[in-house]
């Protein structure tokens, strides 16, 4: 090559640091569009979250119905919990850490009536909802989550609280989760009305 | 056809044109590319949650359209490709763009040193570039994959237990990369065809058919020689 055309070593190490730095962003841009979360919702706006006013009511047929708000929720005995996220559109996102209290733990405090067979989850715009047995909703890997991967929840997720079920399809874990109401029949889910299995099992 | 383009053509207007594809060539261009193109809108919003909400009647409207344009077009590319393979122009036409090169390594070079502002001599140009061959080549390549792993996802659309989570969420990965990869591709590709002004008259070939000669000798002298060569020898024109 020309001698007279070598760059300046300074101007080397400016392009060989621009390239990291595109690099690293490139590849965290690519790994979130490939391997990162898709958003569903059919509630938009997005439902807005006021620590002061929001309220986690608990009943239905149950002995003790019970309101939290967001701090008392938090005071609940916790568990942490590494599990993967399945959506039945095709994508998932493995090892999501949640931060939550079982809801074994919420079934526990208000006490199932005799009758009580099945669970039903709402969301806080009201439109979404879905459910469980009573059974299925005992299953110790059942939360009610806070956090996702050490933070609170991002709005999209469902902040400040969603169900995980980690053994069925995303869509039996309404976010933005309000109340949770005990029935003697099962309710249909928003996307089951539309279709969609009632039991999510995960062909893993 | 031939006639009545290249005669009209060269008679009133006085300029002189040359075939670069054959009807069948084009049809298996348009084919694969409208539905291309609308099954990378449709699956595009998967990114848009507001669109992705959109039902008809119970299904995700865009979804099931992808889903639905996505089988329609495994039969369009099995029937195109089975025609392309039958037929001695698209034939040719393959083994042209299959023909790779030293010539295509020195356009390459060629094309990096006159980005970087150096002076550098082109080899000769047969019917494509080493960059046509290569966004042919990628096309395809893209077009298959998506194909196999679309159609395995669109199985899992129906029924979703028929493959496991293990497999669906891996080809959903692979079906998501190959699409995003080729999205600079088709930009580029749209823009030298569309845009760029020393090299947009090639649509012309992709759309009538027909290129001035004078433009295709500047872009491909080593075709336009070979194709007077056999016109000289008298190759009757439509029989290519």
């Amino acid at each position: 090559m020309d001698p007279s055309r070598a760059i300046s070593r300074a101007r080397f190490l400016a392009l060989v640091a621009g390239g990291a730095v595109l690099g690293y962003g490139g590849a965290r841009i690519w790994g979130r569009a490939i391997k990162g979360w898709r958003y569903n919702t059919v509630e938009r706006p997005v439902p807005a979250f006021d620590a002061s006013e929001y309220r986690l009511v608990v009943d239905g047929l149950v002995e003790r119905p019970l309101t939290f708000t967001y701090d008392e929720l938090r005071a609940l005995p916790g568990v942490r919990q590494v599990s993967d996220f399945h959506c039945v559109e095709g994508w998932g996102v493995d090892d999501v850490q949640w931060d939550g209290v079982r809801l074994q733990t919420l079934i526990d405090l208000a006490g199932p009536a005799a009758n009580a067979k099945y669970v039903t989850f709402h969301s806080m715009g009201g439109v979404y909802r879905d459910s469980l047995s009573l059974q299925q909703a005992r299953l110790p890997d059942v939360l009610v989550a806070y956090d996702m991967d050490g933070e609170p929840l991002k709005d999209d997720h469902g902040l400040p609280l969603r169900l995980v079920m980690p053994r069925m399809f995303g869509y039996k874990g309404p976010k933005w989760l309000t109340r949770i109401e005990f029935r003697d029949l099962q309710d249909t889910g928003y996307w089951e009305a539309r279709g969609w299995r009632i039991d999510a099992w995960i062909n893993a | 056809m031939d006639q009545r383009l290249s005669g009209v053509d060269s008679a009133s207007q006085g300029v002189s044109l040359v075939r670069r594809f054959g009807l069948a060539t084009r049809l298996v261009h348009w084919g694969l590319a409208v539905p291309f193109v609308l099954l990378l809108l449709t699956g595009l919003t998967n990114y848009w949650p507001e669109l992705k909400a959109i039902h008809l009647g119970g299904a995700r409207l865009l979804a099931w359209l992808h889903v639905v344009l996505g089988f329609a077009m495994v039969g369009v590319a099995v029937a195109l490709g089975a025609g392309a393979l039958a037929r001695r122009d698209t034939r040719r036409d393959a083994r042209e763009v299959a023909r790779v090169g030293m010539d295509d390594y020195l356009w390459l070079q060629h094309q990096g040193l006159r980005l970087a502002g150096e002076a550098s001599n082109p080899p000769r140009v047969g019917k494509f570039n080493a960059g046509q061959k290569l966004n042919a080549l990628a096309s395809a390549g893209v077009t298959a994959g998506l194909l196999g792993t679309g159609t395995v996802l669109g199985v899992n659309y129906v029924s979703k237990t028929v493959f496991s989570v293990g497999l669906v969420e891996p080809v959903f990965r692979w079906h998501t990369a190959l699409a995003l990869l080729f999205v600079p591709v088709l930009l580029g590709h749209v823009y030298l065809a569309v845009v760029h002004p020393s090299t947009r008259e090639s649509l012309r070939g992709m759309t009538r058919g027909m290129v001035r000669r004078e433009w295709a000798r500047r872009h491909h002298p080593s075709w336009v020689s070979d194709l007077e060569r056999e016109e000289g020898a008298g190759t009757p024109r439509g029989s290519r």
